[in-house]
């Protein structure tokens, strides 16, 4: 059995071991994601925490003869969703204004700093819709391929695969609309 | 320029075509200058998307995230053993029950043969005893369970 599937059988029989070797595994790709779907760290924070006890609450479900992130992803998507949906329950589709990054706000200087160190993608990112940043963080951050995507987004492979192009343009138009192509380096 | 071979390049560059349209980009590309520029492009784009930095969970949100699941883990336990002692008692107390029919019917009998007349209806009384005692068992698992509960909210 893979390790995945050992931690989870340690957590289904109450062991916390099996929870730190999950965690240890993929907390920072969780984070990440999470932190890419939701745009605010705060709420990445809350969302994170939530993901992982729910986890534990229902790693009864977890089937584990299939592989452990997707079905990982698929919590914490579904409790981010129910977070986005509140604050916004009119299209997660849309383009929403970016968080600010923690702790910049007020002070220029670390501003402009934080903006320059987060380079063009990020920005441009930043500025998409949250599905459309959730799809790409996916695919290039999280490395999932196009089968796994599609299982972690609960669509067909097809459907998935619309949805990387669809967000790949606008990230594209957003970049061209900021910098000149030959200047993405 | 060919559209169709074109609405496959941003895909290309997230390696995301299966292997036969992968195919077709790769025999496109040579030919058509254009298309290969949009495909540096596109290239060039998932480069930046491989290389963002995003920070990691900080050690306070990893330990309070411990935290919240060894505390949900143990309720879960404590349910568990809720559970299984309800379970246990329930069984007990049937068992009880049957066995003391069995010794009071063996006891009224004796005594009846001794006095050399009935002791009277005992099959009744048992009953009537059982029920009660079973009432009795249930009110007082509903109110414990209600202030259990309350406890819990205000904690």
């Amino acid at each position: 059995m893979d390790p995945d599937g050992d931690d989870a059988a340690r957590l289904r029989r109450g062991d916390t071991a099996g929870l730190t070797g999950l965690m240890g595994r993929h907390q920072d790709r969780l984070f990440r994601y999470l932190l890419r779907l939701v745009g605010d760290e705060a709420v990445a924070e809350d969302t994170f925490q939530q993901t992982w006890v729910r986890v534990a609450e229902r790693i009864g479900r977890y089937d584990a003869s299939r592989p452990f992130a997707p079905w990982l992803f698929t919590v914490a998507r579904n409790l981010a969703l129910d977070h986005l949906r509140r604050r916004r329950p009119e299209s997660l589709d849309e383009v929403d204004e970016p968080a600010a990054p923690a702790g910049v706000e007020g002070d220029p200087l670390v501003h402009a700093v934080a903006r320059e160190r987060a380079g063009r993608v990020a920005t441009a990112l930043l500025a998409l819709a949250p599905l459309d940043r959730e799809v790409l963080s996916l695919r290039f951050e999280e490395e999932l391929a196009l089968p796994e995507l599609a299982q972690t987004l609960g669509v067909p492979v097809p459907t998935a695969k619309a949805r990387l192009y669809r967000a790949l343009a606008r990230l594209r138009e957003r970049m061209l609309a900021a910098a000149p192509a030959e200047d993405w380096r | 320029m060919s559209a169709h071979v074109r609405e496959l390049l941003a895909l290309a560059g997230a390696r995301a075509l299966d292997p036969s349209e992968t195919e077709r980009v790769e025999e496109h590309l040579p030919e058509c200058a254009a298309c290969a520029v949009e495909a540096g492009e596109w290239r060039r784009l998932a480069e930046g998307l491989g290389r963002l930095q995003a920070p990691k969970p900080s050690r306070a949100l990893v330990a309070r995230t411990v935290e919240a699941v060894e505390a949900q883990l143990a309720e879960r336990a404590e349910r568990a053993w809720n559970r299984a002692a309800l379970g246990f008692l329930v069984a007990f107390a049937w068992t009880l029950a049957v066995v003391a029919w069995v010794v009071l019917d063996l006891v009224t009998g004796v005594l009846a043969l001794r006095l050399d007349r009935p002791v009277g209806l005992t099959a009744a009384w048992y009953a009537a005893y059982v029920i009660a005692g079973w009432l009795t068992a249930g009110a007082a698992a509903v109110l414990l369970g209600r202030r259990s509960h309350e406890e819990g909210r205000i904690a």
